[in-house]
């Protein structure tokens, strides 16, 4: 009898120490959540700190503002609701996305307008070429001939080269 | 004595940055050529000078002289050796320090590298080079001295230097960093000396492409370094923050790529020749302007220097003397400066075109989203923050465009190509890319998420045009006689396209857990065991704490046997997570510990980060591309003719 | 040519503008952030008392009168050169504050509780030495009201309306020049 209990308690012992799977820290209800609670951790800034994300502060606001946002996760709202909710306690600061006014509009704006800017000088001097001879050069006959300059160093060639300025 | 050796040393360079700033300029206006030929000799004892006193800085590190306030400040006896030396860099005097002994190394390599440039073209560069000195060795001596003395009462022990820098990481990222910033100052001087000459022909291209390069090379060295860095040290697997200070070193590095692009086009085309003057100006003016941000006080970053408002008004107008003499220069100047070269929007030059628009656009979102924080609050409408959201997410549509124009580009000729070129094969491509991505991800990951999938697409686009092109121009030009810039692009591009891969991948498939474990638990992630075996005290040479033994097991089999650590440095009261990681090529295992839980368990956080070590290989490579360039034939022949 | 000259000179342009702003920033606080509740009602709460805790505090007890509100700890440093001037104001000019006590320790997810006692007895030693300027103290352990101000750190101090309304957050300790050029005038309008 005694043997039959000791090797039921030996079998359990060993049973638990496979069971026993080691705690997440926080725990989710579903990959979602976690996923957007991770988002929420680098997408909002510790008020307190030399520029990092509450994520990795240890700051006792950041902690308590990673406790908040899992809780609201948690709760079940959105990422968009946790951010104004910690927007309406420490302002525009604590969120790594500027709100969008227009001088914050400048950051998506001016980018696009040089682009759009450079792409019309590129059409406007290819037009300027349409008149002349058009023979398309490739690249290796360009260093060939790059190579045949440089044999020569006589000042024809640096004459050709040459565009000085006024 | 050493110290007072080393601030006298200062003195003398600074007088000859006065010396070269003024003779060579007076040799010029009068054609007199043994004013001009002072230049180079100048330039030799700026440099002699400049390494003097950085050596006696290093000296009183070495020797432990707290007499000295900035080894007192930054130094302990107990620190190791090799950090010793790191430390006589690791504040905000020592390493501008750095900066100028760089600096006057730069130029003591033009005065010995350029004997075929004419005279008065390299007389005009060092007299720039000259110029700039005196502003910078005039700050150094006045608010920033290193070699301020703590007497008559010195303390027995430093205050330590920072544990977080106490890393190889700090004896190689900053000296790396600083060749590239300061190595653009002499692109800087090449335009310049050109716009004040008026002779932009495309020899001035041509010298100007190995210096860039190599400045280029080693700014890209030293930002890949600091990333794997960060990653190695910070103790939580993150390798890019966009923080202003990491901001200020990707956008000289993103104007500096968009210039060797163009430079190539002015040598070659006799075309960009404005454009690539002006950002010749623009890189270093953005090296100083990041100089600024740093040491200014300006903005908050974990990396900025302690601030005083002197220095950073002194900086504001050595960066306004040179930026904005340059920009006037550069204004009243660069309408005489004609390119003749000729070409199609479907082109070379177009696509180049297209390489430079894109980087200076990212370069301005860089810009503005580092600044705009400052601007927004200064016009009064309120503080807000720009961060890592933000630039992610502009990059990631950035990128598209860009690597898709990087693919196609080589096999593009000069001056005009055939539209067809530009639409069949790369729909084809395209179509093959992004099956192999999608199967790829499936296969590997089977969940495919957007962004991945865009990274490995492009990578994928870069390797199949890249191997194209090299198989076509092989079958023109034999393996022995392609030049070595030639391989440059090769290495360049490939380097590119695993950075590409590795972001996506990483930041997309990463997975972590927040676990508690007592020893003897181990804890699943992916297809992983994490094992804690046991934890360990530990004793260092200034350091103290805990160390977790750790084992990683996949499907039975020993991955790694690794050692997360906790340590506490006394000195300066501070304590630091050293991360274990587990490297390999197709993915990192990390795990960082965390605080030990009244129950006795310990917090930890372990990562699965795949393809991470993509990111830092693609920026070797591409660094390496820089040093192809040096090497081509076609400067080293101009070498020996003279 | 004008127009290339025009195009041209546009980065010198820019380049003085931005020098401008970065001049400018040079003598501004860039941790400097703007408080959210500002003009917006003080948040709900019932807390206890620092001294006795079967005394509740709620938003509605708080809120009868114009009253200054500090959030303190006996940990923080700024906060004991900030006591006596604060003590004169209640003293001699008849400023309602109530303090909110801020306690970093408190950590029940990690098994770090607040030794209240102690902290009362700390309170009371730093109060009879420096001076005691707070009708009484609030005591936010679970910094859950501190959340809902926006405080990240002490000293803090909200000015706050007989409606209830809160008209200034100051970040940072409190003294004569504070005083006089931020909360007197609001404090005054306010009475």
């Amino acid at each position: 009898m005694k043997l039959y209990i000791v090797i039921v308690l030996a079998f359990l012992v060993f049973v638990g120490q496979q069971v026993h799977a080691t705690e997440d820290v926080v725990k989710f209800d579903s990959t979602k959540q976690e996923e957007t609670y991770r988002e929420l951790l680098l997408e909002l800034r510790c008020p307190k700190c030399q520029n990092q994300n509450i994520a990795d502060s240890n700051a006792v606001v950041a902690k308590d503002m990673r406790q908040k946002t899992l809780e609201l996760v948690k709760q079940g709202q959105k990422k968009e609701e946790v951010i104004d909710y910690m927007v309406n306690r420490y302002g525009q600061f604590a969120h790594y996305k500027p709100p969008v006014n227009i001088a914050t509009s400048m950051l998506w704006l001016l980018p696009a307008v040089f682009i759009v800017f450079a792409i019309v000088m590129l059409r406007r001097r290819s037009l300027k070429s349409n008149a002349q001879n058009q023979t398309s050069v490739a690249s290796e006959t360009l260093d060939a001939d790059l190579e045949q300059l440089l044999d020569s160093n006589s000042p024809e060639n640096k004459e050709q080269n040459g565009d000085k300025g006024a | 004595m050493i110290p007072e050796l080393g601030n006298f040393a200062l003195f003398i360079a600074f007088g000859f940055s006065l010396l070269l700033a003024v003779f060579p300029f007076i040799g010029l206006r009068q054609n007199d050529v043994r004013l001009m030929q002072l230049a180079p000799n100048l330039t030799i004892g700026l440099f002699v000078f400049t390494l003097i006193a950085f050596l006696s800085l290093v000296y009183a590190f070495l020797t432990d002289d707290f007499t000295v306030l900035n080894v007192a400040q930054n130094s302990n006896s107990a620190l190791p050796t090799q950090y010793k030396f790191a430390a006589s860099f690791g504040s905000h005097e020592g390493s501008f320090l750095l900066w100028l002994l760089m600096q006057s190394g730069w130029a003591f390599a033009v005065a010995i590298w350029s004997k075929t440039l004419p005279a008065d073209m390299r007389t005009r560069i060092l007299m720039v080079i000259g110029w700039i000195c005196v502003g910078f060795y005039a700050y150094i001596i006045t608010v920033s001295n290193p070699f301020e003395r703590t007497l008559p009462y010195f303390p027995v022990d430093g205050r330590d230097l920072n544990p977080l820098l106490q890393d190889i990481g700090m004896i190689i990222h900053p000296p790396l960093l600083y060749m590239g910033y300061v190595g653009l100052s002499i692109t800087f001087s090449f335009a310049i000396a050109a716009l004040l000459n008026g002779n932009l022909d495309s020899t001035w291209a041509k010298w100007s492409r190995p210096w860039t390069a190599a400045a280029w090379g080693f700014l890209t060295l030293g930002i890949t370094i600091g990333s794997w860095w960060a990653y190695a040290e910070l103790g939580w697997g993150g390798w890019w923050f966009w923080d202003p200070v990491e901001n200020a070193s990707f956008m000289p590095w993103l104007v500096a790529t968009a210039l060797l692009h163009s430079l190539s086009v002015s040598e070659k085309r006799n075309a960009f020749k404005s454009w690539t003057v002006f950002l010749a100006i623009a890189t270093f003016s953005l090296s100083l302007l990041g100089t600024f941000l740093v040491r200014s006080g300006v903005i908050v970053s974990v990396h900025a220097f302690a601030t005083d408002p002197a220095r950073g008004v002194f900086i504001l107008i050595l960066l306004a003397l040179v930026t904005g003499g340059s920009l006037l220069l550069y204004g009243l100047r660069a309408s005489s400066i004609k390119s003749v070269g000729r070409f199609s929007m479907f082109s070379r030059e177009g696509m180049l075109w297209g390489n430079n628009i894109l980087l200076v656009a990212a370069t301005i979102i860089v810009l503005m989203g580092t600044l705009l924080p400052l601007v927004h609050k200064e016009i009064g409408l309120g503080t807000i923050s720009i961060g890592e959201p933000f630039f992610n997410q502009m990059f990631s549509f950035l990128i598209v465009p860009f690597a898709l124009i990087l693919g196609i580009a080589p096999l593009i000729r000069w001056k005009q190509d055939k539209l067809n070129k530009f639409v069949k094969m790369p729909a084809f491509i395209i179509v093959v890319c992004m099956i192999l991505a999608f199967v790829w991800l499936k296969a590997e990951f089977a969940d495919v998420k957007v962004l991945a999938f865009s990274g490995t697409a492009l990578f994928i686009w870069i390797v199949l045009y890249t191997t194209i092109e090299l198989q076509q121009t092989l079958k023109k030009v034999s393996f022995n006689k392609l030049p070595l810039s030639h391989f440059a692009m090769v290495f360049g591009h490939i380097g590119l396209a695993f950075i590409i891969a590795g972001v996506g991948l990483t930041s997309q498939y990463s997975t972590q857990r927040d676990v508690k474990m007592f020893e003897g638990d181990s804890a699943v992630l992916e297809d992983y065991q994490f094992a804690f075996n046991k934890i360990r005290r530990l004793d260092g040479p200034n350091y103290e704490g805990w160390a977790a033994d750790m084992s990683i097991y996949k499907d039975a089999e020993l991955e790694a046997n690794l050692l997360a650590e906790k340590r506490f440095y006394p000195v300066q009261r501070n304590t630091m997570t050293e991360a274990a990681i587990s490297d390999g090529f197709f993915r990192d295992l990390y795990v960082s510990l965390g605080e030990k839980l009244p129950d006795g368990a310990w917090a930890m956080r372990i990562y699965v980060k795949p393809y991470v070590r993509w990111i830092w290989l693609g920026g070797i490579i591409v660094s390496l591309s820089g040093a192809l360039i040096l090497f081509d034939r076609r400067y080293r022949r101009s070498s020996s003719v003279a | 040519m004008t127009k290339k000259l025009s195009v041209s000179i546009l980065p010198l342009i820019v380049f003085i503008l931005l020098l401008g702003f970065l001049l400018k920033g040079l003598f501004s606080d860039p941790r400097e952030r703007d408080s959210a509740l500002i003009n917006k009602p003080m948040p709900e709460f019932s807390l206890p008392d620092l001294m006795d805790e079967s005394i509740k505090h709620t938003a509605q007890s708080l809120t009868q009168s114009p009253v200054l509100i500090n959030v303190w700890g006996t940990w923080c440093t700024t906060c004991k050169y900030e006591l006596p001037f604060l003590t004169k104001l209640s003293e001699e000019y008849g400023v309602k504050i109530v303090g909110i006590y801020y306690d970093q320790n408190h950590a029940p997810e990690f098994g770090q509780y607040a030794d209240i006692p102690a902290i009362r007895v700390e309170v009371k030693e730093m109060l009879q030495r420096l001076g005691n300027p707070y009708q009484y103290n609030i005591l936010d352990l679970d910094r859950t009201l501190s959340l809902n101000l926006g405080v990240t750190g002490a000293p803090e101090t909200f000015l706050i309306d007989a409606d209830g309304t809160i008209r200034v957050h100051h970040m940072g300790d409190v003294n004569e020049r504070v005083w006089r050029d931020k909360l007197a005038p609001v404090w005054n309008e306010m009475n």
